[in-house]
């Protein structure tokens, strides 16, 4: 069984690991399994990439030349939309997101590439900062990618349309409540399935949406609500992370 | 969150802990120091200090904490990406909780800050 983890690792941390991986062996909206594998394989690459590397130091990332370190098959575009995001993510802009766009990557597809290596990212970072093995890749399943897109998807916050705080409903109503939203729960809006999975993993690894508003000692957690922001904003200061 | 938690149990803590003083962190938050010590070597990727740091926070604080700091660590590796991979800007920039975090920790110094200050429409 994947994430076989001994008794000291809260079910539920487990659970939500493993439906990440199931979610893996199925198709996106806009990856095939086999890509979406690729994808989160490649992401366990960058931060060993030396052109990653080198770049990070560059004062402008977008002129530099260079190859990638990969074993992946992947579209360099895509290749390297996921190791920016993975070592240097702060210097992605808008023009960025826009000009892969004409290099094929759309921006439903480079949202979905976006939720599977950030998801890949938090588990994997579980793992190391708990000194355990990363888990083996699952194998990739069948199926084609159907292309869907929430309609009131519309644009005006950051690089890639999202749902508005109130426009979520229809199929997507499930996804946060009017009142209980913020623009990084809607960032990944554009492809739902992406705001599902990371809600699932930070109801485990962070908060669930009920636990965020509990400041004191949230339910199931070894750790109060001060030493959980104390280490969410020391890892934030560290990735230089404005929002 | 930190600040409006602290307020909320009437705890005095020091910001700069979030900056990486050891010390302050400490301030009115138990294990503070070990939990940032643990999160700094994490997020630095400094695999002998985060060895360290993780043997140092399980016999101080034990294994559940251990488990809980190493789940928000790595759910905010995500988070960071996920808020500078699409450019969102701050929900509230006028909020004056906010403001003044910010002003303390000198946040606008950090790139992504653009997408706050000069946002995308």
């Amino acid at each position: 069984m994947a994430f076989d983890y001994e008794n000291s690792v809260r079910d539920d941390i487990g659970d939500a690991h493993r439906t990440y991986w199931q979610a893996l062996t199925k198709p996106g909206n806009w990856f095939t399994s086999a890509q979406r594998v690729a994808i989160a394989a490649a992401s366990r690459e960058a931060t060993d990439c030396q052109f990653c590397a080198d770049r990070k130091t560059a004062l402008s990332p977008y002129t530099m030349k260079g190859e990638h370190d990969s074993s992946v098959e992947l579209s360099p575009v895509v290749l390297d939309a996921v190791h920016r995001i993975i070592t240097d993510q702060t210097r992605i802009t808008k023009q960025f997101v826009d000009g892969n766009v004409q290099n094929g990557l759309s921006k439903p597809a480079y949202v979905e590439l976006v939720g599977v290596v950030v998801a890949m990212f938090s588990i994997d970072e579980f793992h190391r900062g708990m000194g355990l093995p990363l888990e083996e890749l699952p194998e990739p399943g069948d199926g084609e990618p159907d292309n869907y897109q929430p309609k009131q998807a519309v644009i005006g916050t950051g690089f890639v349309p999202m749902i508005s705080p109130q426009g979520a409903t229809g199929q997507e109503a499930d996804l946060w409540s009017p009142d209980r939203t913020a623009n990084v729960v809607r960032a990944l809006s554009l492809v739902p399935n992406a705001v599902r999975d990371w809600v699932a993993l930070g109801s485990a690894q962070y908060l669930s949406f009920e636990g965020m508003s509990n400041f004191t000692q949230p339910e199931g957690r070894s750790i109060n609500r001060m030493q959980i922001e104390l280490v969410a904003g020391r890892v934030s200061a560290i990735n230089e992370c404005f929002y | 969150m930190l600040r409006v938690s602290a307020k909320t149990t009437n705890t005095e803590i020091n910001l700069q802990g979030i900056a990486g003083d050891q010390a302050a962190a400490a301030q009115g938050i138990e294990f503070g120091a070990e939990l940032i010590g643990f999160a700094e070597a994490l997020a630095l990727r400094d695999d002998a200090a985060l060895q360290k740091a993780r043997t140092t926070l399980r016999a101080v604080a034990g294994e559940a904490v251990l488990v809980d700091a190493a789940g928000v660590a790595g759910n905010f590796q995500r988070m960071v990406r996920i808020a500078d991979s699409v450019g969102i800007p701050v929900d509230d920039m006028q909020g004056e909780l906010g403001q003044s975090v910010r002003q303390e920790l000198s946040l606008e110094q950090f790139h992504s800050a653009e997408n706050s200050l000069n946002p995308v429409s």
